[in-house]
């Protein structure tokens, strides 16, 4: 049910003069996908440097709440940008997107890393300071540190998947991949 | 010459780093207006949605 | 006295000496007749080496090593606009940049590293294709200087004294040279795959 109504959905927005637009344009495709995976280097980059400075790998010497603090704002700038360019990536070729297992997975690892990143945010507030200035964080923050590296790892490994065709419905018979993947087509002819 | 303050290593830092951003403006300048005479050739004007669909 | 000028302007030498070779190289056309002879090389890198192989072959491979591209070019983005931000005054103005600088370089270099290996073998699985494109040279170019500058330019000069002590104009063209330098190496590198 919930396949069926994800694929009206991106067949109708696949239907717009504009996600066709997008998509057949001599440049405006490759200009919005470069525009996302360079813009990695501010997000995912100040956020692997806050989730460093909590294991001690990097400015040892600094604050790790200071550089937290710092480089928060670059970094929610980054995630800003990232999600318009992927939200526009996945307009213009909404069927093929709803359609791609990576695609399905890289959505529940970012909301993973999402509930990850809220639930190490309010530990490092509720935390008392004694440990600020160490060279490692507490237990708590390095295992969230850990779980968030690995979500990105994963979110970002999905997004590069994507254009692969390993996994596409014509290629796929078994059912329950065709189910995660959202093949509707291939399910009903079963 | 460490005492001064446009020793070696001042020296080499400014002029390297004045010959390299200028060698990649350089560049960079270069992409855009290559891109945009060729969508203006092929669309004969130049917007972001250029594409075989709106002439 | 070039004995003396050799012996106290080394870095300027070297810098002189490398913009000479270039200008060189460019006037006696050496790249033009050199290009070719690079052919065989590429053609083994891709069908007879065993990345080339592997790369080929087994295409989840292939895609897992360009994840790991992706992320190490994140984490190399992300300390070179800690450190330059840092330079410019934009970010952790309350902290020392001595402090940045030397406190992600060496995050720096291992992430340039693995950078580095996966891209041997990303360019191994399309070397007879990355061969005939100019912005793949560029890229080669750029990875390069930019590693050039880093390690023999901006860390000594960066590394030799407080910053207090250098030019403020200086640290931010400095800044600006890496950002830049560092930002085509990615730019380029994301072209390949749409040429």
């Amino acid at each position: 049910m919930i396949n069926e109504l994800l694929l009206q959905f991106a067949q109708y927005l696949e239907a717009q003069e504009y996600s066709q637009m997008l998509v057949s344009g001599y440049y405006s495709w490759n200009w919005l996908e470069a525009t996302h995976v360079l813009t990695l280097m501010i997000s995912i980059g100040s956020l692997f440097i806050i989730d460093f400075r909590m294991l001690g790998w990097v400015l040892p010497g600094v604050s790790a709440t200071t550089i937290a603090d710092r480089l928060h704002k670059p970094m929610i700038i980054g995630f800003v940008i990232m999600f318009i360019t992927g939200i526009l990536l996945v307009y213009a070729k909404p069927v093929e997107n709803v359609q791609s297992l990576w695609f399905r997975i890289k959505m529940i690892l970012l909301v993973l890393a999402f509930i990850n990143a809220w639930v190490f945010n309010s530990r490092m507030r509720a935390a008392d300071g004694t440990w600020e200035s160490a060279r490692v964080a507490p237990k708590a923050l390095r295992t969230g540190a850990i779980i968030s590296l690995s979500l990105w790892c994963g979110v970002v490994a999905m997004g590069r998947f994507i254009p692969y065709d390993w996994v596409d419905c014509p290629k796929v018979s078994n059912t329950a991949l065709l189910w995660a993947s959202g093949c509707v087509e291939q399910l009903n002819a079963l | 010459m460490n005492n001064s303050k446009w020793d070696d290593r001042t020296i080499a830092a400014a002029s390297s780093s004045v010959i390299i951003v200028g060698a990649l403006l350089y560049y960079w300048v270069g992409e855009v207006q290559s891109t945009v005479e060729l969508l203006e050739l092929a669309y004969g004007s130049f917007k972001f949605f250029n594409n075989p669909m709106i002439f | 006295m070039l004995s003396n000028f050799l012996s106290n302007y080394r870095s300027v030498a070297g810098l002189i000496f490398v913009v000479l070779a270039i200008v060189l190289v460019e006037f006696f056309e050496v790249r033009t007749s050199v290009y070719p002879s690079l052919l065989p090389f590429f053609e083994w890198l891709k069908y007879s080496s065993w990345i080339g192989y592997l790369g080929i072959t087994y295409g989840s491979i292939y895609a897992t090593i360009q994840a790991v591209h992706l992320i190490s070019m994140a984490i190399i983005g992300g300390t070179v606009l800690v450190t330059d931000l840092r330079l410019l005054g934009v970010l952790l103005k309350d902290i020392p940049s001595e402090t940045i600088t030397k406190g992600t370089h060496q995050c720096f270099k291992y992430s340039l590293s693995v950078a580095i290996a996966t891209g041997i073998f990303c360019a191994a699985g399309v070397a007879d294709k990355v061969y005939y494109m100019s912005v793949f040279w560029i890229k080669m170019l750029a990875l390069l200087v930019g590693s050039c500058f880093m390690f023999f330019i901006k860390q000594p000069l960066l590394n030799s004294r407080s910053h207090s002590e250098i030019d403020p104009w200086i640290l931010r063209i400095l800044a600006v040279a890496s950002i830049t330098i560092w930002f085509t190496v990615a730019a380029t590198g994301r072209w390949i795959g749409f040429s």
